[in-house]
């Protein structure tokens, strides 16, 4: 092997082929190129003439050149050269390759797969034995057994590498040194060590074993391509708590988590930062809780791995909440019941079911919440003991009728008969605020407030135990909130009550907290209880759900579980009840590895590769060749499609800069055309944004602009006064009306276009015509108003020639006079006339059918020039006077308005009522 | 590789070509001063009393002119009696050719068309010249007795036709040399080529002809490339009709040697045409033509009869 810097050379002695390259240059000069063909009918006269010099015909010099070139890449590439060479590998002895398999080799698995495959090759090359190592405990059940340490050939290692993929547990890298154990190898061994950039136990000891081998290599990744590690989440009332860990570095870092559902959907998405100097990272993920529910594993982007991934079981779901009511009486009065406070503080972050005791029972929620109230019978109140013990919490109010009936079979506490009441006219004692809470008890860390006051409260019996069952006192030490195990569950007394009216507790944000730590301190009530969990989906190494493999054994219900080849993490137990076991929940924190590890050297995996050249070199050696081949040819003038290459070089020459100047110019026309379309493209795109957004900000009236500046400046208004009173009298509340120019600007956002004809108006263009006969065929209405009430008259007659001329184009149905029963006469409220500035003239709509557009009628004509009535100014006052006139009219105009609005936007929904009378008088009989 | 087979022309279009060349001109008559037994009668008039169709004049009779030839219209219109003379009448027969060997396919980028296909245009140019003139045309070697009319020039053209398709197939016939004929006396032979054989064997072919008293014209078509020598480089030289290829290592340096001996052969041909009593004429394929049609025109109306004919 001959190095220069990055270069080497396999063979370099091959390289003295480059000495004849002279003589390649001499061999080459005094063999002639074939000389061109030439045909020539004289030729007999140019027999026997001899060219006087004698200079030999010679190949061109660049010709040479080429041949030279392509000679001397053929030796390179024969030589063997190599780009980036590894270091030389001292000694005789094998390779060993210890490879972490871990979790957190995941995430970058296929380089370092890539990476010992390059070391197996260079193992091959240089005839070495190969000793293949993993740090993490095998996949199968035989998990104890130690890996065998035995030197193998390459491709048996190659074939193990294949097969060889990431674990979902931890390694464990005293196997190593137990392996090893007895192991003696021929000679001074290469160590390369693939981390994964994590402490684990057994590092060290793995290290200076390796050491006594030969010089060891640690290949590690990049600091910031450390894995992480997603940590089950918290539950924290309404919230969930997202976290991850990281090693800790001292730069910022936003790893992306995506909480996915059982189809694999993702339900939500949100970042997590590290901060500088921090190990973890957390951020609330707040969700409805239908969402909540619904997820079903959490996993962080661009992570892969088991430790990427965290299951989640019924541990993580909202806890239901079962309020028991009291049949009679409660609820009568909301301020005063307990469960109105109770109802208000849960909602937000839990599930609440009411009910009765029994029909709370049956759905088993994971808290129930007796705000003095007592089970009726005792077949009740056995039952609520055994879902108590279940994992049931039970929490107690106390109130005036548990004074009644100090049973205190289902309470933590016994108590003392009688209440203590605290201040009040006749004691010397004021009301007692609250002490702090006992800092072992689930409530402690709570801010305790100053104006909690309590003034009326039971008294539990004194006891050896009831200093352990308080989680919280009065000042004076008195306890407020008893509690007590019962098997998996809690029964809970707050030694006051759920209202006001013992306590302000209630009223205090301190009862949200308080409730809400009571309610995580709940397990849920789990189905069975004491069988084993058979495996159900696994992870694997990439943190993808899988079938679980013959090896993996039963969770145990029980006992702590750590994951490992016996258990590997994912889900246990049936589809109805599910146990996650997550990778997380037994790694502890992440170290990075120790900086100074001795005499090892670390390289990057991704570092550059051994790359062997002789390819590129052969290829472009034979490019080269086929270019000295048609170069060749073209000297020869044998190329095809050359007919005038008989006579050399006279010709041809200006028709090809013609060429290349057309094509110049062919491609600057394109880009400029290019660029004009963008523009047009850019333009228009603008603006039909910007007015669809606008048009659909609101639902909106619109009215075709004539171009008649008084026209449309009373339609504006009219239509603005119509709006006006819309939101005045109806739900209906449009925004300020919009002026269209049908083919220009899209009418699909609109309910209803009014539409006044003048004289003076021309017809529309295609685009217009077209535009309105699609927004009439999608169920549009359009009000046609021909502001004049003789104009009517004219269209009955036929002569209405504006009408005509305006409307041609149109597809217009056959309308007919306003049938007395029509929607429009009812659709808001209950008009006959249809006046506008002028009343009587007449209404005619569309001829409807049960076929087109659910009979609604989509055209319809009048003359009235309602605009004008409905026109208001800026302050609200009419700009028109009505004729014949009268406040009676404007109002029956504006009737018609919301009318037709109502109409527009509800279709038939009215027409049923039409058949009211009929339905009934059949029903009668 | 003859290029002749790109500009293979299609059928009787170089005849279409000939007559728009020829149709510029007025039909040619070619000068026969030579009466001679052979010469069939033709609507050829001389000017003078001969056998014809044509009226010429009335005259007087004389004793000895037989009766049948008293025009009696003419008779009766007065005293004398009057004889109806007729003009003399007399075709000239002419026998064209135009070389086909492989050495006129040929053309270079200067030149607008293969020399093959200028010289069958300006042969049928000149047919369809004759042909209007009443003169008796055909074609040499082809066997046929010469013909007047359209339908001679169809004939002339589809024969030539016929001589380019089976050339193709039985390779360079007669080598550039005018094929072996016996043509009647006192007859005109033109003749299309670019004469590039050695002179000798023209001579001796064309002796042939001029000892029978054949009179003749020699139009010599040449690529203007094969008159300036344009070539550079080392260029291997293969001529067209299975000569040997000749290889130049720098072709520009024999470009002097090259035009003297192509002005020698001019000059040879010139000689050959002047001793035989014939004429010559050099047409270059980049001119138009028109222009050696013209000439044609004007020398052939007094095309000699060979020298050592009898006069």
């Amino acid at each position: 092997m001959l190095g220069f810097g990055p270069l080497a050379f396999a063979s370099p002695w091959l390289l003295l082929a480059l000495l004849a390259l002279p003589v390649l240059w001499f061999l080459l000069r005094v063999t002639p190129p074939s000389p061109r063909r030439q045909f020539f009918p004289a030729v007999r006269l140019l027999m026997g003439l001899r060219t006087p010099e004698e200079t030999p015909a010679r190949t061109p010099w660049w010709l040479l050149l080429l041949r030279l070139l392509i000679a001397a890449l053929v030796i390179l590439a024969l030589a063997r050269p190599i780009l980036n060479p590894t270091a030389p590998w001292g000694g005789e002895g094998p390779l060993v390759l210890v490879v972490d398999d871990g979790w957190s080799a995941a995430l970058d698995w296929d380089a370092r797969q890539e990476a010992a495959n390059a070391l197996v090759d260079q193992a091959e090359r240089r005839e070495r034995a190969v000793l293949l190592l993993t740090t993490a405990p095998a996949r199968s059940g035989r998990a104890q057994e130690p890996q065998v340490a035995a030197l193998q050939d390459a491709e048996a290692v190659r074939r193990q590498l294949r097969t060889l993929s990431p674990k979902p547990w931890a390694v464990d890298r005293q196997r190593v040194v137990e392996a090893l154990q007895d192991t003696r190898l021929p000679g001074p061994a290469q160590v390369y060590w693939l981390a994964d950039g994590l402490d684990a136990p057994g590092t060290t000891a793995m290290l200076q074993r390796l050491r006594r081998l030969g010089a060891v290599t640690m290949l590690r990744g990049a600091a910031d391509e450390a894995p992480k590690l997603l940590l089950p989440p918290e539950n924290e009332g309404a919230e969930m708590l997202v976290r991850a860990a990281r090693v800790p570095a001292d730069f910022s870092e936003t790893v992306t988590l995506r909480a996915v559902d059982a189809e694999g959907y993702a339900v939500a998405s949100t970042d997590l930062t590290f901060e500088p100097g921090s190990a973890e990272a957390r951020q609330p993920l707040d969700l409805p809780l239908e969402l909540r529910n619904r997820i079903d594993r959490l996993r962080l982007e661009r992570e892969q791995g088991a430790g990427a991934v965290v299951l989640l079981d019924e541990r993580w779901r909202r806890r239901p909440v079962g309020l028991v009511t009291v049949s009679a009486g409660a609820g009568s009065q909301p301020l005063l019941d307990e469960l109105y406070y109770l109802e208000r503080a849960l909602d937000p972050f839990t599930e609440i079911y009411r009910g009765s005791l029994e029909q709370l029972l049956e759905r088993r929620p994971a808290v129930m919440i007796l705000a003095d109230s007592r089970p009726g019978s005792p077949s009740e109140a056995a039952s609520l003991r055994e879902w108590v013990e279940d994992g049931g919490l039970l929490l107690h109010f106390a109130g005036p009728r548990l004074l009644d009936t100090p049973d205190s079979s289902l309470l933590p506490v016994e108590l003392r008969d009688g209440s203590r009441t605290l201040g009040g006219a006749l004691a010397w004692d004021r009301p007692a605020g609250l002490g702090a809470f006992p800092a072992e008890g689930p409530l402690s860390g709570l801010a305790v407030p100053d104006d909690v006051v309590v003034r009326r409260q039971v008294l539990a019996e004194p006891a050896l135990d009831l200093a352990e069952k308080t989680w919280a006192r009065l000042e004076d030490g008195t306890p407020l909130i008893t509690a007590e195990r019962w098997e998996a569950g809690w029964s809970v007394l707050v030694h006051t009550t759920a209202n006001a009216e013992w306590s302000n507790l209630a009223l205090s944000g301190l009862f949200v907290e308080l409730l809400q730590r009571v309610v995580a301190l709940s397990e849920g009530v789990e189905t069975d209880g004491e069988e084993a969990l058979p495996p159900l989906r696994l992870l694997d190494g990439f943190g993808r759900l899988v079938r679980p493999s013959p090896g993996v054994q039963s969770l145990p219900a029980d006992s702590e579980v750590v994951p490992g080849p016996a258990h590997p993490p994912g889900l246990y137990g049936s589809a109805l009840s599910r146990r996650a076991l997550n990778l997380a929940e037994a790694v502890p924190a992440l170290e990075p590895l120790p900086e100074v590890i001795g005499d090892v050297a670390m390289a990057p995996y991704r570092a550059e590769r051994e790359q062997s050249l002789m390819p590129w070199l052969l290829t472009a050696a034979l490019l080269l060749a086929l270019l000295d081949q048609f170069l060749g040819l073209a000297l020869r003038g044998l190329l095809p499609g050359r007919p005038h290459r008989r006579l050399g070089r006279l010709g041809r020459r200006p028709r090809r800069g013609a060429g290349a100047a057309g094509l110049v110019c062919a491609l600057a026309i394109t880009g400029l055309v290019m660029a004009d379309t963008a523009r047009a493209q850019d333009g228009s795109a603008g603006t039909d944004e910007s007015y669809a957004f606008a048009a659909l900000e609101e639902t909106r009236l619109a009215y075709v602009v004539t171009g008649q500046t008084d026209i449309d400046e009373m339609s504006r208004a009219g239509l603005l006064g119509l709006s006006q009173m819309l939101t005045r009298r109806t739900t209906i509340e449009p925004g300020e009306p919009m002026g269209v120019r049908p083919g220009r600007d899209e009418l699909a956002f609109f309910p209803l276009v009014y539409w006044p004809i003048t004289a003076s108006q021309g017809g529309l263009d295609q685009a217009g015509q077209d535009a309105l006969n699609r927004f009439l065929e999608h169920g549009g209405t359009l009000l046609i108003d021909l502001l004049r009430p003789d104009a009517l008259r004219d269209v009955m007659g036929g002569t209405n020639s504006r009408l005509q001329q305006t409307t041609d184009g149109l597809g217009i149905p056959p309308l007919q006079p306003l049938p007395p029963d029509h929607v429009l006469t009812r659709a808001f409220y209950l008009i006959q006339e249809f006046p506008g500035r002028y009343s009587g003239a007449g209404l005619w709509v569309e001829e409807t059918d049960e076929r087109r557009h659910d009979g609604v009628a989509t055209v319809i004509l009048g003359a009235g020039d309602w605009a004008s009535a409905w026109a208001v100014d800026a302050r609200g006052r009419p700009m028109a006077a009505v004729v014949p006139g009268g406040e009676r009219q404007r109002e029956i105009a504006y009737r018609f308005g919301i009318n037709l609005v109502m109409y527009a936007l509800t279709g038939n929904y009215k027409a049923d009522q039409v058949h009211v009378p009929y339905i009934l008088e059949r029903l009668g009989q | 590789m003859a290029p002749a087979s790109k500009q293979r022309s299609p059928p009787l279009d170089a005849q279409r070509r000939g007559e728009a060349l020829a149709a510029g001109l007025p039909p040619l008559l070619v000068a026969a001063e030579r009466v001679a037994a052979t010469v069939v009668q033709g609507v050829h008039g001389r000017r003078r009393v001969g056998l014809g169709e044509t009226f010429w004049q009335f005259r007087s009779y004389e004793p000895g002119d037989p009766p049948q030839l008293i025009d009696w219209r003419q008779t009766a219109k007065s005293d004398r009696v009057y004889v109806r003379d007729l003009e003399w009448e007399a075709a000239q027969s002419l026998w064209l050719w135009s070389d086909g060997s492989g050495s006129m396919n040929w053309q270079s980028i200067e030149a607008a068309e293969q020399k093959k296909r200028r010289a069958d245009v300006l042969l049928l140019a000149l047919a369809s010249l004759l042909v209007r003139g009443g003169e008796r045309v055909a074609l040499l070697g082809s066997g046929r007795r010469p013909h007047s009319g359209r339908d001679a020039l169809q004939r002339l053209a589809l024969a030539l036709e016929r001589e380019q398709g089976t050339e193709q197939g039985d390779g360079q016939e007669g080598e550039g040399l005018p094929p072996r004929d016996t043509l009647p006396r006192h007859s005109r032979l033109i003749l299309f080529s670019d004469f590039l054989a050695p002179v000798e064997a023209i001579e001796a072919r064309l002796r042939v002809f001029a000892e029978r008293g054949v009179g003749g014209h020699l139009v010599q078509i040449l690529d203007p490339a094969e008159l300036s020598f344009p070539f550079t480089g080392r260029l291997n030289f293969i001529g067209l009709e299975s000569e040997k290829s000749w290889l130049l290592s720098r072709s520009e340096a024999v470009r002097g040697e090259y035009l003297k001996r192509m002005e020698r052969q001019r000059a040879a041909l010139a000689d050959l045409a002047r001793r035989l009593g014939w004429r010559y004429q050099l047409h270059h394929t980049d001119r138009s033509a028109e222009g050696a049609l013209l000439s044609l025109y004007q020398t052939i109306g007094t095309l000699p009869t060979a020298r050592g004919g009898a006069r």
